[in-house]
């Protein structure tokens, strides 16, 4: 074992200085004796470099779309629907990232990002209400179909899915307020989805319902 | 949609709650015990031991999620495997959004270890799953030698005792009052000293342990009539006191002190179950005289040490878990909550050390174990003590590149004539 003089100890691992003083350590013990106790982590930097390279692309986007612009005017402000895309995007990327571990529950997120960014930007190309006539009510009807085919698939227990499942159910039931209030031109994609979660909801809540009582007594334990 | 087996789940008890939820970048709140062998690990063999040791803490397969209110753990069918160790020392665990497993088995050469998330549970509940292990490894791997008379573990505790909450068996309840109140004796709070240093990239720790004899060291202890951990927390008090920069030499030290609880109310729990004290010492103007300072700190473990303290504290920490405002609260909340009070605290606290003890394995192993090594949490510079036949392993961590504390501390014992073996992970 190599000795470190000015410490007074023994060094059990391969170290070219003492891990204490910091001093070179002589010459003294038999290096071969040396024993591997931790290994050497190299550090790593591998991590997010891909969502740096995305931001770095973004910035280079919009700045670029803004000099063009500014140098061949156009009547149409583009380079806006350029920022607005790119934001849109990356508040859907985010979640997806970070939710990702659980496919239910990045679904149900996507589906309440996605329709108010669509409604969002409905009103700012002058309200046509493509967003409400369309858009929303098939992406409840897409969430529904989707959850339905991943927690099958994927072979995920009630417990996991139940909970987004029945968010999806009461989400699609939404739409039904767009036909009440007369926001909707087209009503037959709001009626699709109102009546398709109220029999997926009924299903989870007739095969389900001891699994939906046990999953909220557990989340909801105070 | 078939019907699937109900999920049983659980409360965290008392000190888990509070772990998950000031885990952070900085302190991941995972500790290791590592167990050395003569000879190289065989990963297949401890394979065959951790399928044996999980079926008897099954508790262990335990996920950590998050409730509207409360954190809850909840069983999972996750089958541990054991993994060669190729991360630092104590890299995370828990994770917000993934549902893993609170512990990994590791093997490097010749040791083994096991990392685990604090929230499941502490040093000593995690040592029973970790002698679980070694001994179904021992056992299958010298099946041959032992066939004539098999070992038998020391631990014994049925699996409800194990995954027992013994903070709520022992709370008694919101009408408790303190019988003694706490007599008004705050001296004037003087400034608490706190390390800093450079911190290590990726908020990695450095390790540094020291083997020595544990006879040596506890016959330098009974030179001044005192304990083990006594003895080391004065060593190292006077460690930090040497390194201070003379404008804060009146500065306050103040250790934190875990506190087995298992020794003082009965139970067998694999969970948590511990309490800290905080010893508070004043070199001020005076000698850096061991003695003095061994007296001084013999007198607070005396005091904080009783039934009566321990229950009040248990108590105390168990009233704010129950108070209904607190209970009501949304777990965010809740978490940001505990984390300024946790910071509250920490502002006075200058280093930890904790104890775990005498490691008891059946003596036909004495052969093939050469060491148990702990190593504890960092958040601050923090030591870590346990003992396995004669061999006392002293762990210091820090996540500071200066390591003039520690330097003191083994260059002190060394002086005392003690013979100290050095290894560290950087």
């Amino acid at each position: 074992m190599m000795y470190c003089n000015y410490c007074k100890v023994y060094i059990r691992d391969k170290k070219e200085k003492c891990p204490l003083c910091g001093n070179v350590l002589p010459d003294n013990g038999n290096i071969e004796e040396a024993e591997d106790i931790y290994p050497v982590i190299p550090l790593t930097y591998r991590r997010h470099i891909l969502v740096r390279i995305l931001v770095f692309i973004s910035v280079v986007a919009i700045v670029a779309s803004y000099l063009v612009y500014k140098i061949f005017p156009t009547s149409v402000n583009w380079p806006g629907f350029v920022l607005l895309g790119l934001i849109s995007a990356w508040l859907s990327l985010v979640y997806v990232l970070r939710k990702r571990h659980n496919i239910t529950k990045t679904i149900t997120w996507q589906v309440i990002i996605v329709s108010g960014l669509v409604i969002f930007w409905d009103l700012k190309i002058g309200w046509k209400g493509w967003s409400l006539d369309y858009v929303v009510p098939f992406l409840c009807i897409a969430a529904m179909i989707v959850m339905y085919i991943t927690a099958k698939v994927l072979r995920l227990s009630a417990r996991d899915y139940i909970s987004y499942f029945l968010l999806g159910g009461l989400f699609g039931i939404v739409p039904i307020l767009f036909i009440l209030l007369d926001l909707v031109k087209v009503t037959y994609p709001s009626m699709i989805s109102v009546g398709g979660s109220i029999v997926f909801l009924s299903a989870i809540i007739i095969f389900q319902g001891n699994n939906i009582k046990e999953e909220l007594r557990k989340r909801m334990h105070i | 949609m078939n019907h699937s087996k109900r999920v049983e789940w659980s409360r965290l008890d008392n000190a888990s709650k509070y772990f998950a939820a000031t885990y952070s970048e900085k302190d991941e709140k995972v500790f290791r015990l590592s167990c050395e062998f003569f000879e190289e690990v065989d990963p297949e063999i401890l394979q065959q031991a951790l399928d044996e040791t999980i079926e008897r803490f099954p508790y262990y397969r335990s996920v950590l999620r998050r409730g509207i209110f409360w954190y809850y753990l909840e069983n999972s069918d996750i089958h541990p495997l054991v993994e060669k160790e190729d991360k630092p020392v104590c890299a995370p665990i828990y994770r917000k959004y993934e549902r893993k497993l609170l512990f990994r088995v590791l093997y490097y050469n010749k040791r083994i270890s096991i990392e685990v998330f604090h929230a499941l549970s502490d040093g000593t509940g995690a040592l029973r799953f970790m002698m679980t292990l070694v001994y179904y490894y021992l056992l299958i791997k010298y099946r041959d030698e032992f066939s004539d008379q098999i070992p038998e573990l020391s631990y014994n505790a049925s699996i409800s005792e194990k995954k027992d909450d013994s903070f709520n068996r022992y709370y008694q309840g919101r009408h408790f009052k303190k019988q003694v109140k706490s007599k008004k004796e705050k001296k004037k709070s003087k400034k608490v000293y706190r390390l800093k240093g450079t911190r290590f990239e990726e908020n990695r720790v450095k390790i540094i342990e020291g083997t020595m004899s544990a006879k040596a060291v506890l016959d330098e202890a009974h030179k001044y009539n005192t304990t083990m951990t006594v003895f080391l927390s004065a060593i190292l008090l006077r460690s930090i006191y040497m390194d201070m920069p003379v404008r804060k030499k009146d500065y306050s030290l103040v250790l934190s002190v875990p506190i087995n609880l298992r020794q003082y109310f009965k139970s067998e729990t694999a969970s948590n179950f511990f309490s800290t004290m905080n010893i508070e010492y004043n070199f001020g103007k005076g000698s850096m005289d061991l003695s003095e300072v061994i007296e001084s700190l013999n007198e607070s473990f005396r005091k904080e040490l009783t039934e009566e303290r321990l229950n009040e504290h248990l108590n105390w920490q168990m009233s704010i878990e129950k108070n209904l405002f607190a209970r009501v609260l949304p777990l965010p909340l809740k978490n940001l909550f505990v984390r300024i009070a946790d910071e509250v605290v920490e502002r006075r606290t200058t280093a930890c050390i904790s104890n775990l003890g005498r490691i008891q394995m059946p003596s036909q192993f004495d052969g093939y174990i050469r060491q148990f090594i702990v190593v504890p949490n960092v958040r601050r510079p923090q030591l870590a003590v346990c003992s396995y036949g004669d061999k006392m392993v002293v762990t210091f961590g820090s996540p500071f590149e200066e390591t003039e504390v520690l330097k003191n501390f083994f260059k002190s014992l060394s002086e005392m004539g003690i013979k100290i073996e050095i290894s560290s992970n950087m």
